[in-house]
């Protein structure tokens, strides 16, 4: 069986090996993120079927919890390793031309420990581990955004910069508050002992993670960073930090409330929160003329509907939440792809400047199209059946209060439907493009973009590929008592 | 015998609404004549005009010219049978009230491609003026329809006479405001002032007919002169309880007097000022009507 | 397996005439009719199968295609327009931009509405209404400039629509864990009353945004008059009677008569029926006062839905056949004269009525063509629309509604004027000199033309053929079975016979024509001969076509504005500037962002300590 450290220490290593390449070996340094990505692909896959039946607890220095640091390998968690290995490889194959200028070698080392920080926060067991990897992600994603080192890019690094390290500095208090009350790091430790205080001494540490993490993972009001970040970074960074890096501060958020906190009571106020997100990140989207914010903004929106799904707290609406961060991961790193040739050739990020791109980037913009399709919610692509999960699992509560919330969540969707529709006529239905700069996306962009085109439809068509995993990590996520007997067993 | 009877319905109801129809055509003229202290042309005399009409030439202007007054004057003919003349009606058990509705549509309709192919911009005037004169009227017309076929439960017109002969006249029955509004619009419903903008001999030059001449014309009073008579035979068959053919046809006589002495002593409507008229006090008593009837029932 | 092989042909063909369409345009054209006339052929072959097969599974849920009558019926309405609709393409669309992804959208838009009436559960049949749903808004756009305001305004309401829908259909699963159609209809006896009209009010909303009924018609007419004409058709004559079929999905297949009339303690077929009233009187009206041809159609698609919808809500079974079988005929006149006008946009770059006239000469067969369509639409009797009108009509006045039967008579008055209007502006009056070249249709349309105009008058005269089906689907929805002869219906309160109509208009024409040809000659002779004495008069000047009915529009102008259109745009225009609003949270302060996570933080903190909320 392979370890499932593997997946943090090939990226980890690969980061700090680039930087040591010397310049004869300058060329080929591009080639090694996406091998370590394949590499971390298979080995998510290979791990799935077996964590499925039982998760595997790895105990890093040999001293088992709650006096070592482990890593706890669920479901939920191989189910990230795998959306993050994927759209990992994915952007990085997408990487090898479009990275051309700049510092080349430091964007791929970044890129890499970017990755690391991710799958790391959602294989740990250990909670003082999850915010050093997380410190890690954050780190890397400042200097990627400002990696262009144009004005803009490097204005919204500090932006976020500052705002992420509010954010940090608070999940670190809440971390000390814990350890100051239990004495231990270990998530399933704290896990199993948090009942024995009063909640009054729990409040802190809780609105502090929710507050910190919420930073990172874009909830309203405190994603201000994201639009500007996410905006002016370059696409393969857009991708990744709208696919993977925010999601991983939600994976991080349910991870305290559910598993460590087991905090159902506040579940309403999280669907709240969410709800919030999605209509404000939706209304900002929708008057935009910029492609990149309007993309930016739609992540917020569909963080909401995540954040959404999870605060209904059933099996089947965090399945659809998991499902909805699936989708979310792939469409919206296709949506970013595609638009990043469209944005490079057209020399403009204003969606007027893309009139006409239907027909001197036919295949770009019909990956684009099937993108935005299946971020509404339409059959036959993936982001259908993850709403119908959502749906279901808001009206199996069986409440008239989760109606008027599902209906609200509908509008955004439907604000979410005309703004996307309304790119989409532009590509297709608007002016015609006479020069000749503009032309289809070389075949290093073309192949990672249909690659989530065929997945897009394919789990849009048959999404029981994902039924089990997905079930497994939302009963992971609610079943604490199991976490805890794996975690210490 | 049953079916000797009805083919001599079929050929005789038409003949007696055609001698009717022209009868009444003659004596409009003559009456007309009268009153306004003339002497006026014999009785007789639009059917010697409808001979010298069939014997001459007429212009045409192609093919939807001929067919649309073929079209309006075989509709007429049609619409005739539906309705019963004194205990004739060929066509009871056809689709009763509802069909004649649609039937009447022909004669316009048919009038009005046909004189679109004429393209002499006073037709085109006339038409619009007929059609819209054609909805205004129709709304009330439509009420009072309603009113009958609710109070008396059924669509056909035979039923509704006959239950008039079993009681009484639906003019003197909770109908009566319908049959007032009936009256009020039968002038728009037969063409003569004040509502005869679309005819306005002085004005558009008779409009519709401008360009008829020959048989064409002959076709035209032909159709005008049936539908004279059907509208009046409605009112009858409708309001004033049908009864035998002799009573049946003194009763169209003394509706068609009244007509003709309305059309000699008003002025001609414009097209909004009839239809303003139109759409408000018939309107609202057909109105007012139906809603009795659905009250009493 | 004849039901899957159906769908598989259709949406293989679909993609397969876009892949042939890249080597070779010939090629493509020749697949596309092809595969809709197997498929024509496919499905009239289906006749009578009755069936269920579940094909997929979809999250959990066995994905069923069904068929039967009411499927059947709807089924063969479509395939036929959308494979006269692809054969008026041939022409149409020759040497426009894109001809291979409109192919595409227009298949796959067909086979989505196939797999809609064929689908036996509420997942699939959801699935092909989304598919539709786009794929329409793609060709809807297709047209560019105003093209893309009617797409956006169409998709956004079919959204809204759809949304409505999804929650309607999830609130079903949820209750009865099942989404098969027929389940649901066995399991909803049971339901709650106020349950019922939960769901019905969402389904209400969903379909009703489809068919354009009143408050909710706004898409229709700038969708249907920007699409390509051929499209316009399939929009206009079938892609908007899948509401009807969901209306009757809902109302009847899965509630059942019963329970429908008495939803709401009968209120909601109250309100139902006055919707399509007012769907027949207001578009009526709003269509009299179109100049663009295709409007003036797309308005009266709306007021002949009205109809249908009133037709189907009354609950009886007269009415129900009537609804259905103005259903078919309006899809067989809509896509007539949608293809007619589109031809006449073709030969004359124009479907200004102002500028248009006296084409009867250059275009005989479109003007039968399009005199077909509106006898049919007026309902002149020997026409089928007459016969679907007077049994609507004759149910309307049996259940004691006059005022909806007011509504019924007098749209067809305002169909009447809107009508003669389209023929007489496009084809009567006097033909503009730039028009003097006008080349006729060719013989593509024409072939489409013949087919509906047959269909129109065959039907019209024959009306038993279709009303026998219609009366075997109203029976398997639970209603008596009729007496329908091929001539027509015999009831006891008042029969219609439609042969007694045709031998009388036989008769009446044979003679009138005998005297019209013994009598005097005629002579022949130019338009302008006789008013203008031969004179040679300027044409503009003496073309009455502008403002045909302009003392009727001073009249009803004022009261006859899309009233609900006016309120939508201000309501958009309202969350445009909330959005903005909105947005300016995000104003570039890093001190403001700062301040934003903080408050974030002590309003929790408050909201604890202080106040105890949670």
């Amino acid at each position: 069986m392979v370890n499932p450290i593997l997946l943090i220490i090939a990226p980890l290593s690969a980061a700090f090996i680039i930087p040591l390449m010397g310049y004869g070996l300058k060329r080929i340094v591009k080639f090694i993120p996406p091998l370590v990505m394949g590499f971390n692909l298979v080995v998510s896959l290979s791990l799935a079927p077996k964590v499925i039946k039982n998760p595997i607890i790895v105990f890093l220095g040999g001293f088992p919890p709650p006096f070592g640091i482990n890593l706890y390998v669920g479901p939920l968690g191989i189910l990230f390793s795998c959306v993050i290995s994927l759209v990992g490889f994915i952007v990085s194959i997408y990487a090898l031309n479009y990275i051309k200028q700049g510092a080349e070698q430091k964007y791929h080392a970044l890129y890499l420990l970017l990755l690391t920080g991710a799958t790391g926060i959602v294989l740990t067991g250990d909670i003082f581990n999850l915010f050093v990897f997380y410190e890690i992600l954050c780190i890397s994603s400042y200097a990627l955004v400002g990696y262009t080192g144009e004005k803009a890019g490097i204005e919204s690094a500090s932006k976020y910069l500052i705002q992420g390290s509010l954010g940090s500095s608070l999940i670190l208090i809440a971390i000390a508050l814990l350890y100051g009350k239990f004495g231990t790091l270990n998530m399933a430790d704290m896990a199993s002992r948090i009942d024995s205080v009063h909640t009054m001494e729990l409040f802190f540490p809780l609105v502090l993670f929710i507050t910190g993490m919420g930073v990172e993972s874009a909830i309203f009001p405190l994603n201000a960073w994201l639009p500007d970040a996410h905006s002016s970074a370059p696409s393969t960074i857009s991708a990744i930090l709208s696919g993977i890096a925010i999601k991983i501060g939600i994976y991080a958020l349910c991870r305290v409330i559910f598993t460590i906190f087991g905090a159902t009571d506040i579940l309403q106020f999280l669907m709240l929160l969410g709800l919030v997100t999605l209509l404000v990140g939706e209304f900002s989207a929708f008057s935009q003329d910029n492609i990149k914010r309007m993309l930016a903004y739609s992540s917020t929106g569909q963080i909401g509907l995540i954040v959404f799904a999870m605060g209904v707290g059933t099996q089947y609406g965090i399945s659809g939440g998991l499902f909805q961060f699936t989708t979310h991961a792939l469409s919206k790193s296709l949506l970013f792809l595609t638009t990043g040739y469209m944005i490079y050739r057209a020399g403009s990020m204003k969606i007027s400047a893309l009139e006409g791109m239907g027909k001197k980037m036919p295949l770009t913009s019909v990956a684009f199209t099937i993108g935005a399709f299946s971020l509404i919610g339409l059959p036959p692509f993936i982001g259908f059946p993850s709403k119908f999960m959502i749906v279901y699992s808001v009206l199996a509560r069986q409440s008239g209060l989760y109606i008027v919330f599902l209906a609200l969540v509908l509008a955004g969707t439907v604000i979410e439907g005309a703004y996307f529709f309304k790119v989409i006529q532009a590509i297709y239905f608007k002016g015609e493009r006479k020069d000749d700069r503009a032309k289809e996306a070389p075949l290093s962009a073309l192949i990672p973009v249909i690659i989530l085109v065929l997945l897009i439809i394919g789990i849009g068509i048959y999404p029981k590929v994902l039924t089990s995993i997905l079930d497994s990590s939302a009963a992971e996520l609610l079943d604490r008592i199991g976490y805890i007997k794996e975690a210490l067993k | 015998m049953v079916t000797v009877m009805k083919i001599l319905e079929i050929i005789v109801s038409p003949l007696v609404a055609l001698i009717v129809g022209i009868f009444f055509l003659g004596l409009f003229r003559k009456m007309m004549a009268r009153i306004q202290w003339r002497y006026g042309p014999p009785l007789i005399q639009p059917v010697i005009d409808l001979v010298r009409l069939f014997n001459q030439r007429g212009f045409s202007h192609g093919a939807v010219f001929d067919l649309g007054i073929i079209l309006s004057l075989a509709g007429a003919l049609v619409l005739v049978l539906f309705i019963p003349i004194g205990g004739m009606c060929p066509l009871a058990n056809s689709g009763g009230l509802l069909v004649i509705l649609y039937v009447m549509l022909f004669a316009p309709i048919g009038i009005a491609l046909s004189g679109g192919e004429g393209a002499n911009p006073n037709i085109s005037i006339g038409i619009s003026r007929k059609l819209i004169l054609t909805l205004s009227y129709e709304v009330p017309f439509i009420f009072i329809i309603l009113s009958l076929m609710s109070y008396y439960q059924t669509i056909s017109i035979v039923e509704i006479v006959k239950a008039q002969a079993h009681y009484h006249w639906s003019l003197f029955s909770p109908l009566f405001l319908s049959g007032v509004a009936y009256f009020m619009i039968l002038p728009a419903m037969l063409g003569i002032r004040p509502f005869d903008m679309a005819s306005a001999p002085q004005e558009i030059s008779s409009g519709i007919d401008v360009e008829y001449g020959g048989k064409y014309l002959a076709f035209s009073q032909i159709e005008h002169a049936l539908s004279l008579f059907i509208v009046i035979a409605l009112f009858v068959n409708l309001f004033l309880g049908g009864g035998n053919l002799p009573v049946f046809l003194l009763k169209m006589l003394a509706v068609f007097v009244c007509g003709v002495f309305i059309h000699a002593s008003f002025p001609r409507f414009r097209i909004e000022q009839a239809t303003k008229y139109l759409w408000f006090w018939p309107t609202i008593i057909s109105f007012i009507s139906l809603i009795v009837i659905q009250l009493i029932r | 397996m004849l039901i899957q092989s159906i769908l598989i042909i259709a949406f293989g063909g679909a993609f397969l005439t876009y892949i042939l369409g890249k080597a070779s345009s010939a090629l493509r054209d020749f697949l596309a009719v092809l595969i809709s006339v197997s498929l024509t052929v496919l499905i009239f072959l289906a006749y009578g199968k009755t069936g269920e097969i579940a094909f997929a599974s979809f999250m959990n849920l066995p994905l069923v295609l069904r068929i039967n009558h009411l499927s059947w019926f709807f089924a063969i309405a479509i395939q036929t327009v959308t494979t006269l609709s692809v054969i008026f393409s041939l022409s149409y669309m020759k040497g426009k931009e894109r001809v291979d992804f409109y192919y595409l959208m227009m298949l796959l838009c067909n086979s989505a509405m196939l797999g809609i009436v064929l689908s036996g559960d509420f997942v699939s049949f959801y699935i092909f209404w989304e598919i539709m749903s786009w794929s329409a808004f793609l060709l809807i756009s297709y047209n560019r400039g105003g093209a893309l305001y009617a797409g956006m305004k169409y998709i956004v309401m079919s959204i809204i629509g759809s949304m409505c829908m999804l929650i309607g259909i999830m609130s079903l699963y949820s209750t009865y864990g099942t989404l098969n159609i027929r389940e649901i209809h066995d399991l909803i006896s049971t339901a709650s009353g106020e349950y019922l009209l939960f769901i019905s009010i969402l389904f209400l909303a969903a379909f009703g945004v489809k068919s354009a009924l009143w408050p909710i018609h706004v898409w229709l007419p700038p969708a249907h008059s920007e699409a390509p004409s051929p499209f316009s058709a399939v929009l206009s004559s079938i892609l908007i009677k899948m509401g009807i079929y969901g209306f009757v999905l809902i109302l009847y297949v899965i509630s059942g008569a019963a329970l429908y009339l008495g939803l709401g303690g009968g209120s909601f077929r109250y309100i139902l029926t006055l919707l399509a009233a007012i769907t027949i009187i207001i578009p009526t009206f709003n269509a009299l006062m179109q100049d663009d041809a295709k409007r003036l159609l797309a308005w009266s698609s709306i007021a002949q839905i009205g109809y249908i919808i009133l037709g189907i809500s009354i609950g009886t079974s007269l009415g129900l056949i009537g609804g259905l079988f103005h259903f078919f005929n309006h899809v067989a006149f809509k896509a007539l004269l949608f293809l007619a006008v589109g031809a006449i946009e073709y030969r004359t770059g124009t479907r200004d009525l102002n500028s248009l006239g006296g084409l009867i000469k250059k275009m005989p067969v479109t003007f039968i063509a399009v005199l077909a369509g509106t006898f049919g639409l007026i309902g002149i009797p020997l026409t089928n629309g007459f016969v679907s009108k007077w049994l609507i009509y004759k149910t309307l006045i049996l259940n004691n509604h006059p005022f909806l039967a007011f509504a019924a008579l007098v749209g067809t008055w305002g169909t009447i004027l809107y009508s003669y209007k389209l023929i007489h502006n496009i084809f009567l009056g006097q033909l503009p000199e730039n028009l003097e070249h006008t080349k006729p249709a060719p013989a593509s349309m024409k072939l489409p033309f013949i087919i509906l105009s047959v269909v129109i008058v065959l039907f019209g005269i024959l009306p038993g053929i279709p009303l026998k089906l219609i009366n075997l689907i109203t029976a398997s929805l639970g209603f008596d079975l009729l007496n329908i002869n091929i001539w027509g219906i015999a009831s006891e309160s008042g029969p219609l016979n439609i042969i007694n109509i045709f031998a009388a208009f036989a008769v009446a024409l044979i003679v009138v024509w005998f005297f019209f040809l013994i009598s005097g000659k005629k002579v022949v002779i130019s338009q302008d001969n006789s008013y203008a004495a031969g004179i040679d008069v300027p044409k503009g000047k003496y073309h009455y076509t502008v403002d045909f009915y302009n003392p009727m529009f001073r009249m009803i102008k004022p009261y006859f504005r899309d009233y609900m259109d006016e309120f939508y745009s201000q309501l958009v225009k309202a969350l445009a500037s909330l959005s903005d609003r909105v947005r300016r949270l995000y104003c570039g302060d890093l001190g403001v962002y700062v301040i934003y996570i903080v408050l974030f933080l002590s309003i929790l903190v408050i909201s604890k300590i202080g106040l105890n909320l949670w």
